[in-house]
């Protein structure tokens, strides 16, 4: 059932822009790409392994730095940038992981807030190194050939398709994890800490190890965030926003399933972008309304309860 | 010969002092019982040698290494293993996949990790309830199911808090001959319990705790006929 | 030394208002085991009423708190009433999650009808600061300053000496117990997130005259919140009084001393430091 899903999605996302001119909608399915990253990043570590962080902008924000710093400063390629990106993120999440893992439950949420602010901050301030307030700008992205043709930048439809690859490992990745011991761990910790000690879990290293990837993952979001976009600065990409918003999507889509972040992303993304199309502000209302339907009514999720529907539906027939 | 050492071992809980000085040896192969009235410091004493809580003082050695201070995970993968005295399974997954995790410890790949599993669940008799949520097992089931998943990780030693407590008759006649079934595979065994029957069918020798305290170490028989463990559990008129 | 004296004085003045508003998540932290993220959206309904009473009707905020504050109260207990009640026991992150969606349905409703412009309430006499000892005053903050000191003195008076106080303070201390002797528990849970809500409002208010307000601004003062909150010991009112007045003087002497840039990245380091090592806050009156 859950190849055969998988198998229309894949077919589906390859086509879609072929159906498509229209550059709104090219948008919207690049946004809910990105935010699918997302939501998978915070995923394996709020979901699988129960640790709910509201501080993953700061991984977002040094991956999109560190591709940012290393095409405009250094020349770098920015799609090895785009990779680096996530390499930098996985690295400031090894003592950032030490430091909050310490503590549990809500305390651990906070501390990972306070470590996104600080870092936020830092970027503001370190004008040497990020050009503080006034951020990071890409007039020209380099010229790259794509089998003998070039590249039209100007065009959404390259980094459509690069936001379908990197969504794709996101998915792989977690599809991976969670088939290996590492994602047993995961599950173990999230059930109990004690017991998985026990059982001669290591739960920190086990923790950092699930941390480091989700800080990857969200990495290389921040990086292309950078290329997609073309400027950042740090209210945009180390914001508590962000990181909240990464939360909103696992939770409401399902936490802990593989894809739940993606239904999180469809509908929250989809619902948003509309809305903000049309009055322009206060699109995160359906944010708010859904995370307090979903806690109340369908703590698995939208993906959680259509699940359940549907395999319910199955095995009646 | 010595597996574990413990010495001059303290544990104060700001002006409680839960353990005073417990020192005592372990050899291979025994099954020593650890009895003591509701609050004498067992469950602590448990926690303090295998990493859970850090002891004030003392030193605990397995195969004269010390093992104090390491975290709970690192003294499973030094041969200790324990269950706790109210039972903690993981409670949303399988049997199954509760004793697999503990099997991981030593075969990373999973099809042999669940084979190991599987022939654990059989010495314990949970075979037929492998793919049960745990959170569907009965009482004695899940306390069958944490021994399983502490032998899963291959102890040398194994720690067992009060595996007989809130079972019948029956269930705990096979509590016991299933703990003197592990003692006869070559795992030694520390058994806390209140069952006083239980203790002396199984135990070689026993300890008895009070208020923190050691106050005997003998054999069963010579233990019900200590003065000090009479007084401990009847008072000081009894006896 | 002028300036010193200046810093210092700034530092306590807002720091009073930072310590209304920590004191009212304290107390909902310390009786009913939640966080309430929503709570700077609290703070900025507070604020908007102050904003729109003026605007509209030409109250002077000092005055509309008295209208504001038990309308406040009523919302409070509406949202633990009707929302809440039925979360909270399904766990401290459960609840987190939810009063966060809370929080962003408020701030973007706000913002929805609201827009996100900048908005001041421009007192006639706000515009000359009083100038004792040569120090520069802001009359309106000094105002704000009086009545939050009388706002926390009612409300030591009421948990110490009423009735109800001490149902709130043995209900902090343990619920079991506290209904074993008689305390409506929800009915006490009701009332203090009522008060938190109130508090926080009331704050709001207060704190119109002197600061530029918009709808998001919750989301930087639950934050400072939490700061606070964890600095003066969870559930610890004095402890929130004492974390406030540190945070606004931290706030204040460190623009002045250290700089503009890294200031509020002091007060983040401490809590992260306390957090780790010193659970019961600074003064080790929280519970951890």
């Amino acid at each position: 059932m859950n190849r055969v899903l998988a198998a229309i999605g894949v077919a589906f996302l390859l086509v879609v822009p072929f159906v498509t001119r229209n550059p709104f909608y090219q948008h919207l399915l690049i946004m809910v790409l990105f935010w699918t990253l997302l939501g998978i990043a915070w995923n394996l570590l709020g979901g699988f392994a129960g640790q709910v962080s509201f501080g993953h902008a700061a991984f977002l924000g040094v991956g999109a730095y560190t591709t940012m710093l290393l095409y405009l400063k250094l020349g770098w390629s920015p799609w090895l940038g785009l990779i680096l990106g996530g390499v930098v993120g996985a690295l400031v999440a090894l003592p950032i992981g030490f430091i909050c893992f310490r503590l549990r439950g809500p305390y651990f949420s906070l501390a990972t807030l306070a470590v996104a602010e600080i870092i936020r901050l830092v970027a503001l301030n370190w004008e040497t190194l990020t050009a503080g307030p006034t951020g990071l700008l890409i007039t020209q992205l380099p010229a790259l050939n794509w089998f003998g043709r070039p590249v039209n930048w100007e065009s959404k439809l390259p980094f459509y398709y690069i936001a379908v690859a990197l969504a794709l490992f996101a998915m792989g990745t977690t599809w991976f994890v969670s088939r290996s011991r590492l994602g047993a761990y995961l599950l173990a910790i999230r059930e109990d800490m004690d017991s998985a000690e026990a059982a001669g879990i290591d739960t920190t290293r086990t923790k950092v190890a699930a941390l480091a990837i989700s800080a990857f993952i969200a990495g290389l979001a921040g990086g292309f965030y950078g290329l997609y976009f073309r400027y950042i600065d740090p209210d945009a990409v180390f914001s508590i926003s962000m990181s909240v918003e990464m939360v909103f999507i696992a939770v409401v889509g399902g936490i802990a399933t593989t894809a739940g972040p993606i239904v999180g992303a469809v509908f929250l993304v989809t619902i948003s972008e509309f809305f903000r199309e049309r009055f322009q502000v206060g699109h995160l209302i359906f944010y708010g309304v859904l995370m307090m339907i979903v806690i109340r009514y369908m703590p698995d999720g939208i993906w959680g309860r259509l699940r359940r529907w549907l395999l319910g539906a199955t095995t009646q027939s | 010969m010595t597996l574990l050492r413990v010495a001059h071992l303290t544990k104060d809980f700001g002006g409680l002092r839960a353990v005073s000085d417990l020192s005592f040896d372990l050899a291979q192969g025994e099954l020593l019982g650890l009895i003591g009235p509701n609050g004498a410091g067992k469950t602590t004493a448990f926690n303090l040698m295998a990493g859970f809580i850090a002891p004030s003082t003392g030193e605990v050695e397995l195969w004269g290494e010390s093992i104090v201070g390491l975290k709970p995970h690192a003294v499973v993968r030094r041969g200790i293993a324990r269950t706790f005295q109210v039972v903690k399974p993981f409670r949303k997954l399988a049997v199954l996949e509760n004793v697999t995790l503990a099997a991981f410890l030593h075969e990373p790949s999973r099809a042999k990790a669940e084979a190991d599993a599987a022939r654990i669940l059989d010495i314990v008799n949970l075979s037929s309830k492998r793919d049960s949520l745990a959170s569907d097992l009965t009482l004695s089931e899940q306390k069958r199911l944490e021994i399983a998943r502490a032998l899963a990780t291959r102890p040398k030693i194994l720690f067992l808090d009060e595996p007989m407590g809130g079972l019948n008759p029956t269930e705990i006649e096979h509590a016991c001959e299933l703990v003197r079934r592990i003692r006869d595979t070559g795992v030694t065994v520390i058994l806390v319990e209140h069952h006083m029957k239980a203790i002396m069918r199984t135990a070689d020798r026993v300890i008895v705790l009070h208020h923190g305290v050691k106050i005997a170490d003998a054999a069963p028989q010579e233990i019900v006929r200590h003065p000090e463990v009479i007084k401990a559990y009847l008072g000081e008129r009894a006896g | 030394m002028a300036t010193l004296l200046q810093s210092i004085v700034s530092g306590v003045l807002t720091g009073s208002l930072y310590a209304m508003i920590a004191v009212g998540l304290t107390i909902v932290f310390g009786v009913m085991r939640i966080i309430n993220m929503a709570h700077g959206e609290m703070v900025m309904l507070g604020m908007f009423g102050a904003y729109w009473g003026y605007t509209l009707w030409k109250l002077d905020p000092f005055v509309s708190v008295l209208l504001w504050v038990p309308l406040m109260f009523v919302f409070g207990a509406s949202v633990h009433r009707m929302l809440l009640r039925k979360i909270i026991p399904s766990g401290e992150l459960n609840t987190l999650l939810y009063t966060a969606g809370l929080s962003l349905l408020i701030a973007n409703v706000a913002l929805f009808f609201w827009t996100g412009d900048y908005r001041t309430i421009n007192l006639a006499y706000a515009l000359t600061p009083a100038r004792p000892f040569g120090i520069s005053i802001s009359l309106p903050l000094a105002i704000a300053f009086a009545i939050a000191i009388l706002v926390t003195t009612a409300l030591y008076l009421f948990l110490s000496r009423t009735d109800t106080g001490r149902a709130i303070r043995a209900t902090a201390q343990n619920p079991d117990s506290a209904a074993l002797m008689g305390v409506n528990v929800v009915r006490i849970d009701t009332i203090t997130f009522a008060l938190g809500t109130a508090l926080a409002g009331a704050a709001g208010v207060l704190l119109a005259p002197s600061l530029y307000l918009y709808p998001t601004v919750g989301e930087i003062l639950v934050v400072k919140c939490f700061v606070i909150v964890v600095l003066g010991g969870l559930g610890s009112v004095p402890g929130a009084i004492a974390g406030g007045v540190l945070l606004g003087l931290v706030e204040s002497l460190g623009a002045v001393y250290v700089s503009v840039a890294y200031k509020d990245t002091i007060g983040f380091v401490l809590f992260l430091l306390v957090l780790l090592f010193r659970p019961a806050g600074l003064f080790g009156v929280g519970r951890s």
